[in-house]
């Protein structure tokens, strides 16, 4: 073990004595590790924030539209459909084995303000009840509005996080009078922060519910419709497909007509998302591939150079007593030494990218230890593939002739 | 010759044997020497006598095509590369005539070489190579590298890279041949120095000079020895 080490630090030592070379080598690595890290880091900071996403609009969950949820948006198909209306959710309430709750949700945009601070909010008109239906998300402070106030078309709101942040400044909001669209709204809840995630607008906090009967009332301008139903996450695939039959009863489609509605759900957009993340990876797995494969030969190369370069250094070394094993070794801690060179710049350039983009992007891009073992592993993989065939080469020289060797 | 001595190294009837196309070249016919402690020996012929095949086989460079060859009752003739490599550590001392110095090292750290394929530990290591070159004079030169120093020096340093595994056998290949005279006065009267010491000397040359100086003469032509004396 300890001559092992003897024979590592003999292979450093010729890495330092020929740092430039080394370092030109190894950049193929670096410009490898780099890709397969961001590409890795990329892939992986997208699933969270996909994952997030997901959470939001839940597994449990399914969403009937106008509009399927495509990234594909083919909007002049739709656009002739009949609105959602909360008709259909009587048949649903009535025929449906798989639903267990359900609520309509009026989504619409408007201007809202809280003193002189005013803001672009998300505004969402639901049932009472539908805070056991959020998903991702809860009441921390406060309560939801009750079916009393729903009936009696209350101006009551619960708000999403980014609202109290930015209207309230971390003093309670409870109780508070907001605006929306010109009229004064009281915050009676308030809903745990979720942070950034890929649906539209980016903010899962920028969100503002109230009594669906009081959206109606006030907020009848522009936006859409839409119908929340609650399953058991098992029982998903069947449900929408009642909900799909049941809806075409309540619509009343000829057997011929086509869906003039569209049953939507988390997993739609995961198929979808699947897709895209196995093109990012593909590419950038190819890419790093063909960079590792030019690398090691590159590695291969110059510890050709190394070894013809040292044929004398090599024998003197076996003539007073290395073995081939000495040698070998020897050549390989060379080998491996410049692709780990390589791999910890391509290691230092992801951190100060990613530091560097942590500034600018909502998406964090995962940086983590299991990353940096990995690379190693890589490296040292990398190192001993291509330093085997020179390293034998040399291991195997006949001290006789080596020693000869102008 | 002083039966009374410990026989180091018993060569016995070896042929060193080479196939060149369709040729065969005998580089050693049937050839047995003795070696004892102590001995002071020079192996001297012209090209292609077949002394520098001698040399490697002593040196455990290479093994013989046929016969025999004992290293303290040990059966070199039969080992593989990496048992030939323990021996050639332990228990031979090169010196070459080129010096085969490792530039970028300093003294101190090419004589530590050889010790670092050895069983010791730095420490032993360190004291081992700064007696080394104490011994061959070369205490205030321990931090010089090889261009820094003199032939003569730089053989010296050589030669403390020999001595460093206190080896049973010192093996010299032309220690002068590239040294000026009044250097290679020097190295030689260091080579007395050491048998005096107790060291076993075999020095391979073509001066006449430089064998003088051995106590024991062999001579080799067409791949026998022909002197022995």
């Amino acid at each position: 073990m300890n001559s092992i080490f003897k024979n590592i630090l003999i292979g450093l030592a010729a890495v330092r004595a020929n740092l430039t070379r080394v370092i030109l080598t190894s950049l193929g690595l670096t410009i490898g590790i780099f890709t397969v890290s961001i590409v890795t880091a990329g892939v992986s900071s997208i699933d969270k924030e996909f994952d997030k996403s997901m959470e939001y609009y839940g597994n449990d969950k399914i969403y009937v539209g106008t509009w399927p949820w495509s990234f594909e948006f083919d909007w002049w198909q739709y656009r002739n459909r009949p609105k959602i209306d909360e008709d259909s959710l009587e048949y649903i309430t009535k025929y449906s084995t798989y639903v267990t709750d359900v609520s309509i949700k009026k989504n619409t945009w408007t201007r809202g303000s809280f003193g002189n601070k005013s803001s672009w909010l998300q505004l969402n008109g639901v049932y009472p009840g539908y805070d056991e239906m959020l998903s991702g998300t809860k009441i921390v402070n406060g309560r939801f509005f009750s079916q009393n106030e729903w009936d009696l078309q209350r101006r009551v709101v619960i708000v999403g996080g980014t609202v109290r942040d930015g209207f309230f400044d971390g003093e309670n909001p409870i109780g508070k009078k907001i605006r929306l669209n010109n009229v004064t709204f009281e915050v009676i809840g308030e809903l745990k922060k979720q942070g950034m995630g890929m649906v539209p607008g980016g903010t899962l906090d920028n969100l503002v519910i109230m009594p669906s009967s009081t959206f109606s009332r006030i907020l009848t301008r522009w936006g859409f419709d839409e119908l929340v139903l609650k399953t058991k996450p098992e029982d998903m695939l069947k449900a929408k497909e009642e909900v799909g039959m049941i809806m075409r009863l309540a619509r009343k489609l000829k057997p011929d007509e086509d869906d003039n509605f569209s049953v939507n759900s988390a997993d739609a957009y995961q198929e979808q998302f699947d897709a895209i993340k196995i093109a990012i990876a593909g590419m950038g797995f190819l890419v790093t591939g063909i960079s590792l494969v030019v690398s090691a030969i590159g590695i291969m190369n110059v510890m050709f150079v190394s070894v013809r370069e040292r044929t004398r250094e090599i024998g003197l070394r076996k003539a007073i007593g290395a073995t081939n094993n000495n040698i070998l070794i020897q050549f390989l801690s060379e080998a491996v030494a410049i692709s780990i060179i390589g791999g910890s710049t391509g290691i230092i350039l992801v951190k100060l990218i990613t530091m560097a983009l942590s500034a600018f992007s909502p998406l964090p891009i995962d940086f983590d230890l299991l990353l940096i073992f990995y690379t190693f592993m890589i490296c040292v993989f990398i190192g001993v593939s291509a330093g085997m065939v020179p390293a034998r080469t040399a291991a195997n020289l006949n001290p006789i002739d080596a020693l000869r060797h102008e | 010759m002083p039966k009374s001595k410990k026989e180091i190294i018993a060569i016995d009837s070896i042929s060193k044997i080479y196939h060149l196309g369709d040729n065969v070249v005998k580089a050693l016919d049937n050839v047995s020497i003795s070696i004892y402690e102590n001995d002071f020996i020079s192996i001297m012929g012209p090209s292609g006598s077949g002394k520098s095949t001698l040399m490697n086989i002593i040196g455990c460079l290479d093994v013989p095509t046929k016969g025999v060859y004992k290293f303290s009752n040990e059966l070199i003739s039969e080992m593989n590369d990496s048992q030939l490599a323990n021996i050639r550590n332990e228990k031979i001392g090169f010196v070459f005539q080129t010096f085969n110095l490792l530039p970028k090292l300093t003294s101190l750290q090419n004589v530590e070489v050889p010790l670092i394929y050895s069983s010791l530990g730095r420490t032993e290591r360190l004291e081992r190579a700064e007696e080394a070159l104490r011994i061959v004079g070369l205490s205030d030169r321990m931090t010089h590298k090889p261009n820094e120093l003199s032939g003569g020096q730089r053989q010296r340093v050589a030669i403390a890279r020999a001595l460093a595994n206190k080896p049973s056998i010192i093996l010299a290949d032309e220690p002068t041949g590239n040294l000026d005279s009044k250097s290679g006065v020097e190295i030689l009267n260091f080579f007395d120095e050491l048998h005096k010491a107790g060291n076993t000397l075999i020095i391979v040359t073509h001066e006449e000079s430089v064998a003088k100086r051995a106590k024991r003469r062999v001579e080799l032509f067409d791949g026998k020895i022909v002197v022995d004396e």
